[in-house]
């Protein structure tokens, strides 16, 4: 199927990537007796999803804590200079309030200046690729010369500990990406595509305005597979999410690569989002990728957390060569909305490439 | 689907199966197992099965049968 959202930017860059972790290591067999199956089940299941330990927040962590811990550590470091930033753009499922907007509250935390724009964005896995397009849009101005771009979640909050499903998987983080102009006449090539008519493939069912938080959402149910959860929790729909991954991430490539005529091994790294160690091979294996030009340790060595998932790939696996080289990358990120978009584009020569613990 | 038997046999962890065989019976039966039958029909037979789909065909034979209509 062709792809009719085809996005191209140019002069743009990448200048700094922050992935900020909990310091907090839990770890998959300590958690292993909340689920309701045999211990050789739950190893085997630890092995084929590549499970081992995640990073999981404190109860009182919010997200604008760690955006907010990590931009102080850029000015530090004079990484960043807070008159610099033209916006700050959140992407998080997590935020602090339902009102106001995260973003303003961390502007007002870090005492940046009124002449910005402050937007949340409502994504999860697709939220790198989703934060990155419109800091590119937001670029196209000329009194913009600097995006900041914040993906953070902590989502490990409304994951049953009794859902072997989700929990083992999830990660808490967050990650800042430096956008800005370029002088270069680099060509940056993108698509997306969106299908709401999956939206409950990947849920929180209670809570919002529709179904408020009360006693009776938060009642622990077991599932068919033998899975504790209310309706507070987030709910994933396993085979659908490996189905949609599968039927549509390749023939998205695919369109991406050849409307940029680009070939597999013009592609040093693809940096996709990780849900799993499992369907990242699958997808691999699909697409005739090998496996280490597409790194899958995200969630064995920290779980996943949603849009952060890319930028914390990038700093486990590439951060020496994005400092002193120069790369061809893709990016792709698929899940909650349903969402799926990709991202072909030079990264390197990077001022930051690291990790800060909180 | 020459080799079904011995594909989903292995997936079960089992020496031998028969398209008799009821499918929650099998001591490996769970959610993972599952999620390797859809990733093994998607890979080898192109088709795309869901948890209740497997659930419901009840028997190895059904599950063959589920696959072949999917093909």
């Amino acid at each position: 199927m062709e792809l009719k959202v085809n996005l191209t930017f140019h002069n743009k860059k990448i200048t700094g990537i922050l992935t900020i972790l909990p310091s907090n290591i839990v770890k998959f067999e300590d958690e292993m007796d909340n689920y309701n199956f045999s211990k050789a089940k739950s190893l085997k299941l630890k092995l084929a999803m590549g499970y081992n330990t995640h990073r999981i927040a404190k109860d009182n962590t919010t997200v604008s804590d760690l955006c907010v811990y990590g931009l102080n550590y850029l000015f530090e470091k004079d990484y960043l200079k807070k008159e610099d930033i033209d916006a700050l753009i959140l992407i998080t499922q997590s935020p602090d309030y339902f009102m106001p907007p995260t973003s303003n509250v961390i502007q007002g935390k870090l005492g940046l200046k009124h002449d910005m724009i402050c937007l949340d964005i409502n994504q999860g896995c697709a939220g790198f690729e989703i934060g990155l397009y419109q800091a590119f849009m937001l670029l196209e101005q000329s009194e913009v010369n600097k995006v900041v771009l914040l993906n953070a979640d902590i989502l490990s909050k409304k994951v049953s500990k009794r859902d072997r499903n989700s929990n083992p998987l999830i990660g808490d983080g967050a990650s800042i990406t430096i956008v800005e102009k370029s002088d270069k006449p680099n060509v940056i090539n993108c698509n997306i595509k969106m299908n709401g008519t999956g939206y409950d493939v990947l849920m929180v069912p209670a809570g919002g305005f529709k179904l408020p938080s009360s006693p009776e959402t938060a009642e622990m149910k077991e599932d068919k597979a033998g899975n504790f959860r209310s309706l507070d929790n987030l709910v994933m729909k396993g085979d659908e999410v490996f189905n949609f991954v599968q039927r549509e991430v390749p023939p998205m490539i695919e369109n991406l690569l050849k409307s940029s005529k680009r070939d597999i091994e013009e592609v040093n790294y693809f940096m996709f989002h990780q849900p799993n160690k499992f369907m990242l091979r699958k997808l691999a294996d699909k697409m005739k990728i090998p496996y280490d030009k597409m790194p899958n340790n995200v969630v064995e060595n920290y779980g996943n957390a949603s849009g952060v998932s890319i930028p914390t790939a990038i700093c486990h696996n590439i951060s020496e060569e994005l400092k002193s080289d120069d790369m061809f990358l893709c990016f792709a990120g698929f899940g909650v909305g349903l969402t799926w978009a990709s991202i072909l584009m030079n990264v390197g020569h990077l001022d930051f490439c690291e990790f800060l613990e909180y | 689907m020459k080799d079904f038997l011995i594909d989903i046999a292995e997936l079960l962890e089992e020496e031998e199966i028969k398209e008799e065989d009821i499918l929650e019976d099998f001591e490996e039966w769970d959610s993972l197992t599952i999620l390797s039958i859809i990733a093994f029909s998607n890979e080898k037979y192109g088709t795309a099965l869901s948890t209740i789909e497997i659930n419901d065909s009840k028997t190895v034979g059904g599950l063959k049968k589920l696959i072949a209509g999917k093909m």
